[in-house]
């Protein structure tokens, strides 16, 4: 009897201190991140901002630490953290590649968000720019947020044009006036019979398409739709844009010494080069300002994307204090604004790219770029279009890329050439 | 009884065994060899070209393995708990419902790659019917359980990491390698059920034919028990019928004998010497009296051998008792009052008639329920004894009736009986003054 007792006490002692262990043990969030860029720029710092974000959570959450696992590059990083989820120890929130995005959000890595969502009252999504918070959806619900976004804008140089006397063109300008400006730009100006002076450098189908409003892939990747009207524009006009050249290839040397009108360019990019003492070492012979690309006779003057997005493990032991940190790192606006400072990219939020004081911090951050108006990027994040993130997507515009290139520089017949095209995706993406 | 296995159930027992061997053994082997894949997978940097082929996560590899091991040592303990007897059928029934929820997580936890375990629940479902519809029952069970495992397989089958994309990992010839392995499991699997379900059909069968011969054997016993009971009554009522023609000879035999005798004697010397006459007849009384104190001695031995023990009442509650108990016949005894006094003649009388009754009631009437009533009314008592037999429409006076009316004749009681609702008796024998003088008289 006192010894049933005394064993029932001891039981609830150590249920108490149990318990009390349990209930206050210090609780750790892993964050799954790469070092460097995610829109493959250099990057003084690459954990400046996450370590930003989590010093604010944790002043905001005592108790809980996070940690994360420093030094893995970008390029090993979608297999670190498909390892990660083999073995069950995937960090609680991490970044999402793009092209794992579907993949994830099918399979029930990724935990849906939409709960959490709605049931947060201090949370808008509406703050997002719209492309940029749909890259983070799957079937219609939210398994990510979008962290920051860079869109691909179309540099001008300004020199060049001057001196042949043409205009920069406005930002509504069509392929029409893009073709013309290239074509008048395009001739030797040495006179040793070759070209040397050029149009355009790295401009491609792709782009084009995504301004001629040409939907190539059904939304669960499994069909290609290349034989369509516009298609057929983009090729037209790519081979248009390609004869100018009469064979002769632009290089990337020919654009650093300023013998190229036009060039697109990511946000991130521009921001890089653009400032001290990148700009001294590639361009410093010519002035250069950004416009957005030309549009398509079926499209319009939309810039292509690129977002970052962070979701949530679906098997995270801390469901609640996981969207707590996602919602610092990705809808705080101290930490958005940071974005600007501490990295290349644009923050996600409107409203924070808008505000005054973010053009203060972005004028101070990026030498040189005094006359780039945050305003015009908000502009242009609002129409701008995201790629497809299926998982093969890479692969099949890959595909693509080397039979149309064949194909312009081929001459083939463009109906012909984009049946097959079409035909050979589709058998690639429904393997 | 449940104890003592015949080597058929023995063989079968280590049938079972062995099936839940073979299966332990595949699942080792498959949770096994999909927990170092995937190990093989995450060490050899083919993780993310490995997820995406497939619909799921899979869970991590170690807890995958334990998960199946755990699932698996669960189901063995409730096929064990579930063949164990001492349950009722509700208990049963919630375990073998837990079994197939253990079955289907099993399959999930192995990916769907071996369905073989649903036959190890069908086997224990097997073990445990023996009722008549046996047969539909196991042919739906079964139905149900393959419609289960195969409505799962297409509901997880999105929902579950392929066994191929797991053997995918490795060159093609040791896909093929693998893949015929996994075959050849499944196939060893049937073919160890089958012969299970082989031996417990023919071990089934075996065990009724036995039952069927028992019964024969039992069925002979009882008609040889029969003629030996017939035999033995016989024998008693001969061995009766001897010691009574001793007892008359010894005792009345020997008086009667020793009585004309001496009355020969008289009658010679009657003239010459009535002196002496008159001795010798006082010396006859004299043997006249002893005999008729022998012949009591004598009647006194007939008396019922209970009845010379107990008092009337308990001796009646004895016999009734002892009859229900040996013929199975439901007897009620309802007492409504006993006389004060009882002679012995009149008590014997009574017990008599019950212990006839009775057994008229069980022998003739075949009886399942009697009911003997005795009371006492002014002047008589009487006893009823009615039961819900055959009874008969015409009543044929066989010796036992006959002799009860003479036995309540000598003590000037009467004797009716009819049949309606199976047969009814009632004796009454008066009682008081009168009578009691009468016999009072007869006695001195």
């Amino acid at each position: 009897m006192k010894r049933g007792f005394a064993l029932y006490l001891a039981f609830l002692v150590f249920l108490t201190c149990f318990l009390g262990w349990y209930l206050t043990r210090p609780k750790v969030l892993t964050v799954g991140m790469f070092a460097g860029s995610n829109w493959n720029v250099p990057e003084g710092e690459p954990y400046a901002l996450m370590e930003a974000a989590i010093k604010r959570f944790e002043a905001e959450h005592p108790g809980v630490k996070v940690k994360y696992v420093s030094g893995i590059r970008k390029e090993d990083y979608s297999e670190w953290l498909a390892e990660r989820l083999l073995n069950g120890d995937e960090p609680d929130v991490f970044v999402v590649p793009g092209t794992d995005f579907a993949l994830y959000a099918s399979m029930g890595a990724l935990a849906s968000l939409e709960r959490s969502m709605n049931m947060d009252t201090d949370f808008d999504p509406s703050v997002f720019y719209p492309m940029a918070l749909d890259y983070g959806r799957w079937q219609g619900d939210s398994y990510a947020l979008p962290v920051g976004a860079v869109p691909t804008l179309m540099f001008v140089n300004k020199t060049l044009l001057a001196k042949e006397g043409i205009a920069i063109p406005r930002n509504d300008w069509s392929w029409q006036d893009f073709l013309r400006i290239c074509k008048a730009v395009t001739r030797d100006t040495d006179g040793d019979g070759r070209l040397d002076q050029f149009g355009v450098y790295d401009y491609n189908w792709r782009k084009a398409a995504l301004t001629n409003d040409v939907d190539l892939f059904s939304d669960d990747g499994k069909n290609a739709n290349f034989t369509t009207q516009n298609m057929e524009e983009v090729m037209r006009f790519m081979a248009a844009l390609h004869a100018v050249n009469q064979g002769q290839e632009v290089t990337a040397k020919d654009f650093d010494m300023g013998k190229v009108a036009f060039r697109p360019f990511t946000f991130a990019e521009y921001r890089t080069y653009k400032p001290y003492p990148w700009r001294i070492k590639k361009y410093s012979s010519f002035e250069w300002d950004c416009i957005k690309l030309p549009a398509g006779p079926s499209g319009h003057n939309s810039s292509i994307m690129q977002v970052m997005i962070m979701g949530i493990s679906a098997r995270t032991s801390e469901p609640r204090l996981s969207w707590e940190l996602l919602k610092t790192i990705c809808y705080d606006p101290a930490i958005q604004e940071s974005l600007l400072t501490m990295t290349q990219g644009v923050p996600a939020r409107r409203d924070v790219v808008e505000s005054p004081r973010a053009q203060a911090l972005f004028t101070a951050a990026t030498p040189g770029s005094e006359e780039m108006n945050l305003q015009i990027v908000s502009q242009v994040m609002d129409d701008s279009i995201t790629e497809p993130k299926f998982s093969r997507y890479q692969e099949a515009m890959n595909l693509a890329d080397h039979k149309l290139q064949h194909m312009v520089q081929e001459g083939l017949s463009i109906g012909s050439a984009l049946n097959q095209v079409q035909k050979e995706i589709n058998s690639y993406l429904q393997q | 009884m449940m104890g003592s296995y015949t080597p058929e159930q023995r063989r079968l027992e280590w049938l079972y065994g062995l099936l839940g061997l073979y299966n332990g053994l595949v699942v080792l082997l498959m949770a096994g060899f999909m927990c170092l894949t995937q190990q093989k997978i995450v060490s050899t940097m083919s993780a993310h070209e490995f997820l995406s082929t497939l619909p799921i996560v899979p869970l991590p590899a170690m807890k995958g393995f334990w998960l199946s091991m755990g699932a698996y040592a669960l189901l063995l303990f409730l096929g064990k708990l579930y063949r164990h007897g001492g349950l009722e059928s509700g208990q049963r029934q919630l375990i073998f419902a837990a079994e197939i929820g253990i079955c289907m997580l099993l399959m999930k936890s192995l990916n769907l790659a071996y369905d073989g375990i649903v036959l190890l629940a069908v086997a224990d479902l097997m073990h445990r019917y023996h009722g008549e519809n046996q047969s539909w029952l196991l042919l739906v069970a079964m139905l149900g359980l393959y419609f289960m495992a195969n409505y799962n397989m297409a509901i997880f089958q999105r929902h579950v990491a392929p066994f191929d994309v797991y053997a995918a990992y490795y060159r093609p010839e040791v896909q093929s390698v693998l893949l015929a392995i996994k075959n050849a499991f499944q196939s060893l699997n049937i073919v160890l059920f089958v012969l299970y379900l082989v031996l417990l059909v023919q071990s089934q069968h075996h065990e009724k034919e036995r039952i069927a011969s028992l019964n024969k054997q039992l069925e002979e016993a009882n008609v040889r028990l029969r003629a030996y009971a017939l035999e033995a009554e016989r024998t008693a009522e001969t061995r009766e019928r001897n010691r009574l023609a001793r007892e008359i000879h010894d005792t009345l035999g020997h008086t009667l004998t020793g009585i004309a005798a001496g009355l020969d004697a008289c009658i010679v010397l009657v003239d010459a010497a009535p002196a002496v006459v008159k001795k010798q007849l006082e010396k006859i009384r004299e043997t006249a009296r002893h005999g008729i104190v022998d012949v009591r001695r004598s009647v006194k031995k007939l008396r019922p051998d209970d009845l010379e023990k107990l008092p009337l009442q308990q001796a009646i509650k004895k016999v009734i008792a002892e009859f229900s108990a040996s013929s199975g016949v439901e007897i009620q005894l309802v007492e409504l009052g006993w006389p004060e006094k009882l002679r012995e003649d009149e008590e014997e009388v009574i017990y008599r008639i019950v212990q006839e009754g009775i057994t008229n009631a069980r022998r003739h009437g075949k009886a399942t329920k009697v009911t003997v009533t005795c009371g006492l009314e002014p002047g008589r008592f009487y006893i009823i004894i009615a039961d819900n037999g055959e009874g008969c429409a015409e009543t044929k006076q066989g010796f036992g009736l006959r002799h009860m009316e003479e036995r309540l004749e000598l003590l000037h009681g009467r004797l009716r009986y009819w049949s309606d609702k199976g047969f009814t008796l009632e004796a009454t024998i008066p009682m008081g003054k009168n009578v009691m003088d009468n016999h009072g008289e007869d006695k001195e």
